[in-house]
């Protein structure tokens, strides 16, 4: 069973479409005592940094994510802001992140010249560093939807699974431990997401 | 065949009424004719569409559903040098795989295209209240209607000639039991009016005359012709499959219907649960009697599941609720309603002059009278 | 590499789905659930779903976006309607990517830039519907109340950028449905001005319209007609360009 975490800011619906369609069993935590609860995590993102630490922190659920990300390690996937938020900070706001992994987000700034524009929008293919169980069943072939203005740089290489390139290499896939996160959406890259979340479900 | 179909007789040697009409539709005209005979017939029947359209755009029309017999149609009205219009009727449940196939067949082979979309919202309103009425005629409505377009636009690009992809050799056997009404515009308006919540102003009809005229295999009162080419020709739906994918890219759907998202639950979920109909058998009957299958074979075919997944079902069936806007207390509802049938509703033929007029008909086509 | 996005917009009128010309006549094209689907399977990169009636009607389908939600597992975005900051968030969290603002952000320019702030600006697109004036002027035109106004669309490009906006959807009114090819003008004249993605939308035929309207300046094209009718009889059928055929898109732009 993955249980989503609904703190207000993420595509619940179709992380749920999706777990579904993979054979999956899903359910949607409101509260910390939902959360403690789960044996799986999800936690989705959708927006600004800031106002989701304090949602995170308004219902509790920081304690509860804790209990059971650092101390019972149960796994959880983390998406996009959700992504973000495992870090110590973003230069999109001014609260700290959840701590769960050395690193920050970083604003897109590309050097003068360089055309490229901000949020990184669209589809784009992942450079696969090491293996993964996330990532079984993903070849060179591939393709994910990412939207953000903001970009992960984390401070152990070993952390990194996978980059991807928009005016520079950056990470994309992070695992450490029983933490899994995903700078792109998958619950909305057709196929290879669909391969992520099977992939989750057998974590 | 077995009886699944509640109107099934067997004689004295085991063979069914279903075969026994079989082989006399095997015998009608054109299959009464040698292979050679077929040829001619077929050369001077499109000579004379072609010689009838000539100063027209079209000259012919043909329906397109995606599916390996229209496609093959298609194929080889283009290979005689005809110039059709395709007509598809979107009923707002085509599968990707459909709607592929018909943009390869009209790009490749350039075909104009013609689409008649039925209004969703009251097509969804009757197809509703056919299931809520619990027949086993819940095609009939996407049936009627494609019947009702084709004639309505052969007649607005003045063409006298529709050219279908119906067969004998592996349509000839379909128990009414399982499935009528199909050209019963009053069966169609009284079960509307019933279990419908909305008036049919759009969708495509036709009425008492039209109805007779097509029980008899002819066309519209106003004189359109229609042509069975398939029954020209020796055709195989394997050989024709083959065709069609190295001529145009046509991709199959792995079973019969799979063009269609109603379809495929419809007969391999509603139809076997809620009535034990498993339409397979009168398809596969019709392949053996054309010998394009054998009776071994068949039987092995009919032990396969109809769904090979619960996965695969829960999906559809998700999709199928979610179109229709009815939650899985309502679906439930449906599926255990008792059977009714085609007779306990107002129609067609239960008037007297039907029944004259059929049985005339019948005898005289059986004699091989009429053509 | 970033993939060029080619993105399928339906125009939404009550629970079914139309096309225009010119913003006018709309044609009904069928049940929005069955083509949603398809676009599914054909695995496009992204759908836009336009409810032009909303507006004038002043309510949104919620439940018509809840029930198209689950038939899609590409980015969805979503516009008509739209005029407070609970509407946005009800919509993201359904299962849209993104919300478009288009004549909300005429009357209270405020709206974005408070949906920016909550949701990032990466939900919110601007949508600027650009029509020529008798004079071959480009102006805003307001669709409610189908009036053009002498907002010059490149500045309001730049002032809805400023608001918050995380991407501009560019609509050619005078170009919708005709087939004539995108506004290139336009397009070149608003992306040089902004640093956000711009979408093209109105008047593309096929593949070769992709392409212009990439090389003037588009992040992303967008298309109705093309995806929903084929050919001369212009019938209703659901298309969308092979996969190897769009990688020559890729890398044009800047």
């Amino acid at each position: 069973m993955i249980t989503i975490i609904d703190y207000g800011m993420g595509n619940i619906g179709s992380l749920e479409n999706m777990i579904r369609k993979v054979g999956g069993a899903v359910c949607v935590a409101h509260s910390a005592e939902e959360v403690l609860d789960a044996d799986k995590l999800l936690l989705p993102g959708v927006g600004a940094f800031d106002n989701a630490m304090k949602r995170l922190g308004e219902k509790d659920l920081v304690t509860a994510l804790n209990q059971k990300v650092i101390i019972e390690k149960r796994p959880i996937l983390c998406i996009c802001l959700g992504a973000q938020l495992v870090t110590y900070t973003s230069e999109e706001g001014c609260l700290p992140g959840l701590q769960w992994v050395r690193g920050r987000a970083k604003r897109f700034c590309f050097n003068h010249g360089v055309e490229l524009r901000v949020p990184h929008m669209g589809w784009n293919d992942i450079d696969i560093k090491r293996s993964s169980r996330l990532l079984d069943g993903i070849g060179a072939e591939n393709a994910f939807y990412f939207v953000h203005s903001y970009y992960l740089e984390m401070d152990d290489p070993n952390d990194i699974v996978a980059t991807t390139e928009y005016g520079f290499e950056f990470p994309v896939v992070i695992e450490h431990n029983n933490i899994y996160a995903t700078q792109f959406h998958p619950e909305k890259s057709h196929k290879y997401g669909m391969r992520i979340m099977a992939n989750f479900k057998e974590i | 065949m077995d009886t699944s179909d509640p109107f099934i007789e067997f004689d004295e040697a085991g063979n069914c009424n279903h075969c026994k009409r079989a082989m006399q539709l095997a015998k009608r005209y054109p299959r009464s004719l040698s292979f050679e005979d077929r040829k001619k017939a077929l050369d001077s029947l499109l000579a004379e569409v072609k010689r009838n359209g000539r100063r027209k755009r079209y000259d012919c029309i043909i329906g397109l559903s995606g599916g390996v017999d229209s496609s093959y149609v298609a194929c080889r009205v283009k290979d005689e040098g005809l110039r059709p219009l395709a007509v598809h009727l979107d009923n707002g449940w085509n599968s990707e795989l459909a709607v592929k196939n018909i943009e390869n067949i009209c790009s490749k082979l350039n075909i104009d295209l013609y689409t008649v979309v039925l209004d969703w919202e009251e097509f969804k309103s009757l197809q509703l209240a056919f299931l809520k009425a619990s027949t086993p005629d819940s095609e009939v409505p996407s049936d009627h209607a494609i019947v009702a377009s084709l004639h309505e636009i052969a007649k607005k690009e003045c063409c006298r000639y529709i050219i279908t992809g119906y067969n004998s050799q592996s349509e000839s056997i379909l128990p009414s039991a399982w499935s009528q009404g199909h050209f019963d515009w009053r069966y169609i308006k009284s079960v509307n009016r019933r279990y419908g919540t909305k008036k049919l102003k759009k969708y495509p009809h036709y009425g008492y005359w039209n109805f007779l005229r097509l029980s008899a295999g002819l066309g519209y009162v106003h004189g359109v012709k229609m042509i069975n080419l398939l029954d020209y020709l020796d055709y195989d739906k394997e050989i024709a499959k083959s065709y069609v994918t190295e001529k145009v890219g046509w991709r199959n759907y792995g079973r019969k219907h799979g063009e269609s998202n109603y379809t495929k639950i419809y007969q391999e979920y509603i139809l076997p649960e809620k009535f034990g109909f498993d339409k397979r058998r009168a398809h596969y009957s019709s392949l053996i009697m054309s010998g394009q299958l054998t009776r071994e074979v068949a039987l092995e075919m009919l032990n396969e599941k109809l769904y090979e997944t619960d996965e695969q079902l829960n999906e559809d069936l998700f999709y199928f609720t979610n179109k229709l806007g009815i939650s899985k207390h309502e679906f439930r509802e449906i599926m255990e309603t008792p059977p009714r049938s085609y007779f306990d509703f107002p129609n067609y033929q239960k008037d007297p002059l039907y029944h004259f007029l059929a049985n005339g008909y019948r005898f005289l086509k059986d004699l091989g009278l009429k053509q | 590499m970033l993939r060029t996005r080619v993105i399928p917009s339906l125009l939404l009128s009550g629970d079914g789905l139309v096309k225009t010309e010119r913003f006018k006549n709309p044609r009904y094209i069928g049940d929005p659930i069955n083509a949603i689907r398809i676009f599914n399977e054909k695995e496009v990169d992204e759908l836009v779903v336009l409810d032009i009636g909303a507006t004038k009607s002043g309510s949104i389908n919620f439940d018509l976006l809840g029930r198209i939600t689950k038939e899609a597992f590409m980015p969805l975005a979503y516009g008509g309607g739209i005029t407070t900051a609970e509407e946005i968030q009800k919509i993201l969290g359904l299962g849209f990517e993104k919300v478009i603002i288009n004549n909300s952000a005429l009357n209270d320019q405020r709206l974005i830039a408070n949906a920016a702030a909550v949701c990032g600006s990466q939900s919110i697109v601007g949508c600027i519907d650009v029509n020529k004036t008798l004079l071959g002027k480009r102006v805003v035109y307001r669709h409610v109340e189908k009036k053009n106004t002498n907002i010059d669309p490149v500045l309001w490009a730049k002032e809805l950028e400023t608001l918050g906006a995380g991407e501009i959807l560019l609509y050619s009114v005078d170009r919708d449905g005709t087939y004539s090819g995108y506004d290139l003008d336009l397009i070149k004249a608003v992306a040089s001005k902004i640093t956000i993605p711009l979408v093209a939308l109105g008047g593309a035929r096929g593949f070769e319209d992709f392409k212009a309207g990439i090389s003037s300046g588009a992040s992303a094209v967008s298309a109705g007609s093309a995806f929903v009718f084929h050919g001369p009889r212009r019938a209703v059928l659901i298309t969308y360009p092979a996969r190897d055929k769009l990688r020559e898109l890729d890398g044009l732009h800047g």
